[in-house]
């Protein structure tokens, strides 16, 4: 079938399997590999993607049923060699990445939670523990990478205009 | 500032020690690194193994017709199409036993076939693999693959194995023992025992469990016809020794006909050192189709053949006086090697677990046997703290069980048996030799940290709000820094266990170091150019540092066991010290004095007196560029600096270390909640406590793991219930408390840094350390053990008077 796809602000067209997954056509048909497989039953969270914002598991949707949809990856949060988002940044100070297979998709999860914060109470440690449990790490034992949210919430926080009119005209939201 | 003048090897300029930012991060943090499965070679096709659906049983048939018609098959092979590959070796079978297992063509104890033929002996035994032109089409394939089996009857505990009337396994492996092991002196123990006013028993199960990177295993094989060089891209923790291993073990090809790169690892913990079946097929099958050839496991796949860890049934007796002093331990275990002996898993199971049982305590008396045995499970393999943990887990129970016999504060009991600091080197009487310590003082810190004096006004604070809370100690020593190449002949180790690097400075002033270890997620390309930088003193930002890839590294034998940073990184500062020395010889040379009056230091020469005088001193920059010219040099000075060290260290490391748990069980529900945890290790001289943090909290909740929620669980007929994520539970976010952590700092005297291992040091003592939290906690219920996993069930059925 022929499906559409806006990928990465990038309108996308091909002809794809009924059965195929979300995560097949990024990895292997738009070669987008910065999206990973860690398991076959949707535990582990390495394919979180953001599918009209919201992040899911793109080993389990298939690609017809996003079809039409925005789909951001982690090569659309940054140009290649390019300036860390405020999340990514964070996480680096904290060393919240080891092997980093799992971090790709800690950074899209992640992602939603941060944006969101500028404009409410931060989330607590267990709210950011709770939000982390869809992404499984062997190697940090999380730690590091709640310390690296906390750090990013008080940093967009802290960026956040005083007044959200003003946010709006600069166009720096999002 | 530190000076090195002539020969004499010094310390650096301070950089480390400092927490210097991973400089892997960004890229990992863009989702740019390549892991094996993001490798797309131009006309790759790829490869699905067909592993055993059923534990043991004869292969009557395998016909392969229906799929090699499906669309896109290149080609099905099984067993018959390999009958001239020598089955995968065992490395590491204890020394001073005798194996039983059918040797290898070239004299090695063990082996297994790189496809079964005729029998399988675990589910995910590969029987067959297929390669095609999608990896869809090779999956679809592998269903119509039709395969006849004779069942056979199926065991999967190490004890019933070994038990009369046991299915055999192997024809040649009578009764299934693949070997039993000693160490310790038993005759002494015995007596100890037997003469003892107190004596404990405990019938301990350290189950199963599985690593589970989260990156599967993968490899892709690229065969060049025109040079007859084989590549092997795989996620592996040793490049080197696989390459060894292969080549001259396996296919029987020339060593240097071999490559094999490490792209970047998504972790390890142990279980990407091994040789497995898929190495040698991507490779074979590449030549045989004229295409590279990848192969990416699944989930499932890896739970069904990737190396499990663990996995002891034990009796273990402690004797001791009624006033707390250990006089003797002994341990009877039975180790559950799974169906075939893995590249090193029989000496996981003996040596790296014997020798370390009487952890950090002072016993006149101890005894270790072990019997390996075969089962109808996956091999057996290291994982994260591997055999030490078993150890600790072992020994910190017993202390516990003796404390309450006695009436004693179990901190009181540990206390009188430390080790005394006077007393290093110390020889534990198991085969192990510790280098340093100062476990008073390491110990004291614990307790302290932790509150543990404030534990009874909280246990009944805890019991207002419906809680038990219970607090348990667990103590350490970790053998690390594998190692000494002639000690681990001794131990059975075939192959040299020392570690290289070599540094090239170029004529630009920067540095390339590279080393024969492989990272598997630990920031070597950090840390590494650190010490580099240090020794040199130099930016770090200078030194670029390469590993992973055999063709471009020195030789090593990657990373285990926490050896990097006092394996490689000693490498590194030797050859930055042989720099220096030459710098010095050649700064003679260049500045017109005697070499006597040179200073190395802060990255320069100078005349000794002159730092700050531009006419008598020679900078870095100035130095590599005169190097490479080589204008001027006597005869007796080589142009150009590049130097490479092999660094064999006299014996072995023996970090330490000392955690506190306290768990709350809510009497309701049965469940444990960790609700603090104060862990004070210590590793030696440190590089970057930045990484060690990281890998040190990562390491207490591998060890959480264990203790609480995961557990590789067989059924009857040997199929692998927790066979995907959705059945074996790792630990997640919110299973994680913060941790209140510290460190004491006894440096070896085994290495030029003062540095023991640190990576998977912390996963030694959490399981000890929670299940004694856990039936302190339901002490008064009349528990005295509970096993692992702990998990709601099991303690729901204790509060309510069951037995286990």
């Amino acid at each position: 079938m022929d499906l559409s796809l806006n990928v990465n602000g990038r309108p996308e067209q091909f002809a794809a399997q009924p059965n195929e997954l979300l995560v097949e056509r990024l990895r292997d048909g738009l070669g987008l590999t910065g999206t990973k497989v860690g398991c076959d039953t949707g535990q582990c969270g390495t394919c979180v993607v953001r599918l009209d914002g919201r992040s899911v598991k793109s080993c389990l949707i298939l690609t017809a049923a996003a079809a039409g949809s925005a789909v951001t990856t982690i090569e659309g949060v940054t140009t290649p060699g390019g300036e860390l988002t405020g999340l990514q940044e964070a996480l680096r100070q904290e060393h919240g990445t080891q092997c980093g297979f799992c971090t790709p998709g800690m950074v899209m999860a992640l992602g939603e939670l941060v944006e969101n914060t500028s404009d409410r109470e931060a989330p607590t440690e267990p709210e950011i523990r709770e939000w982390l449990t869809g992404n499984l790490c062997r190697c940090t034992g999380y730690h590091s990478v709640v310390r690296g949210v906390q750090r990013a919430c008080s940093a967009a926080r802290e960026d956040a205009p005083a007044q959200p009119a003003t946010a709006a005209a600069s166009g720096q939201e999002g | 500032m530190t000076a090195v003048t002539g020969e004499t090897p010094l310390q650096g300029n301070g950089l480390l020690g400092q927490p210097l930012d991973s400089r892997e991060d960004p890229q990992l943090l863009r989702g740019e690194a390549t892991y094996v499965g993001d490798i797309d070679l131009a006309g790759t096709a790829h490869m699905a193994i067909l592993g055993s659906p059923i534990a043991h049983a004869k292969i009557l048939s395998i016909d392969t017709k229906a799929a090699e018609q499906l669309p896109g098959v290149l080609k099905v092979a099984t067993a018959a199409d390999f009958t001239d590959v020598m089955p995968l070796p065992c490395i590491w079978i204890p020394g001073g036993v005798e194996s039983h297992f059918p040797p290898h063509p070239y004299g090695l104890p063990g082996s297994r076939p790189v496809l079964s033929g005729d029998t399988v002996r675990h589910v995910g035994d590969p029987i067959a693999v297929v390669v095609a032109e999608t990896p869809r089409q090779a999956a679809a394939a592998l269903a119509a693959i039709s395969v006849e089996y004779e069942p056979l009857t199926v065991v999967t505990r190490a004890d019933e194995a070994l038990a009369e009337g046991a299915p055999q396994l192997h024809e040649a492996v009578p009764g299934n023992l693949n070997a039993y092991w000693t160490c310790g002196d038993k005759d002494r123990t015995d007596a100890a025992i037997a003469a003892a006013e107190v004596t404990v028993e405990l019938d301990l199960v350290n189950q199963r469990t599985i690593n589970s990177p989260i990156e599967p295993r993968g490899a892709v094989g690229d065969y060049n016809a025109a040079t007859g060089e084989y590549t092997l891209y795989a996620s592996t923790q040793g490049p080197h020794n696989h390459r060894f291993l292969l080549s001259a073990l396996v296919l029987g090809i020339p060593f240097n006909k071999l490559r094999v790169v490490a792209p970047t690892v998504g972790g390890s913990f142990g279980t990407k050192g091994y040789l497995y079946p898929d190495m040698p097929l991507v490779l074979l099958l590449s030549k045989v189709l004229g295409r590279p050839v990848k192969w990416v496991d699944t989930r499932t796949g890896l739970m069904n053949s990737t190396v499990q860890g663990r996995d002891h049934r034990q009796h273990v007796t402690l004797a001791g006086t009624r006033d707390g002093r250990i006089t003797a331990v002994r341990c009877t275990s039975y180790a559950n090697l799974g169906a075939y002996p893995s590249t090193i898993g029989p000496g996981v199971a003996t040596a790296l677990m014997g020798r370390s049982i009487s952890g950090m305590y002072d016993i006149d008396a101890a005894f270790c046997e072990v019997y390996a045995a075969f089962t109808n499970t996956v091999p057996l393999g290291a994982q994260r703290g591997s055999g030490r943990a078993e150890a600790a887990f072992l020994m910190e129970r017993l202390v516990d069980r003796y404390a309450s016999e006695i009436g004693m504060d179990p901190a009181a009991v540990r206390r009188k048996n430390l080790v005394p600091k006077e007393k290093f080197p110390y020889d534990n009487g198991l085969g192990w030799t510790y280098d340093s310590g100062d476990y008073q003082l390491n110990f004291d810190r614990a307790i302290e940290l932790s509150g543990y004096a404030d534990m009874p006004a909280r246990k009944t604070e805890a019991r207002a709000r419906g809680k038990r809370l219970g607090v348990g100690i667990a103590s350490y020593v970790a053998i690390c820094g594998v190692g000494p190449s002639t000690r681990m002949s001794k131990e059975g180790m075939l192959g040299g266990t020392w570690e290289s690097a070599n540094i090239r400075v170029h004529p630009t002033g920067e540095v390339t170091v590279t080393v024969g270890s492989a990272s598997t997620g630990q920031s070597h390309g950090t840390v590494f150019a650190q010490v580099a930088a240090d020794e040199l003193g130099i930016d770090p930002s200078q030194v670029q540092v390469y590993e992973g890839d055999t063709l471009k590294a020195p030789y090593g034998q990657g990373t285990y066991g926490s050896r990097s940073y006092s394996m490689a990184a000693p490498a590194i500062a030797l050859t930055a010290r042989k720099i220096k020395s030459k710098l010095v010889k050649a700064g003679a040379v260049f500045l017109g004095v005697p070499e006597d009056k040179v200073v190395y230091a802060d990255g320069k020469v100078f005349v000794e007196g002159h730092e700050d005088d531009t006419e008598n001193t020679k900078t870095f920059a100035e130095l590599a560029m005169a190097m490479w010219y080589g204008w001027g040099l006597p005869p007796e000075i080589e142009p150009a600096l590049d130097e490479t060290t092999h660094f064999d260290p006299p014996d072995f490391n023996y970090p330490f270390g000392t955690h506190v748990a306290v768990v709350e069980i809510d009497e309701l529900t049965g469940e444990t909640e960790v609700v603090a945890y104060t862990a004070v290790d210590d590793a030696g001289h440190i590089g970057n406590p930045k990484i060690v943090l990281g890998q040190i909290e990562g390491s207490i909740v591998h060890g959480l793991g264990q203790a609480l929620m995961e557990h590789a669980e067989y059924d009857p007929d040997g199929r692998l219930v927790s066979r995907d994520l959705g059945h074996y539970a790792l630990p997640r976010a919110i299973d994680a408390p913060f941790f209140t952590l510290d460190k004491t700092t006894t440096p070896t005297p085994h290495n030029p840094l003062g540095a023991k291992g640190a990576g998977e040091i912390a996963t030694v003592p959490p399981a000890a350390a929670v299940v004694n939290a856990v039936v302190d906690a339901l002490s008064d219920l009349g528990v005295r053990h509970i096993d692992m996993p702990v998990t709601p069930e099991k303690v729901w059925r204790r509060l309510r008077g069951e037995s286990q």
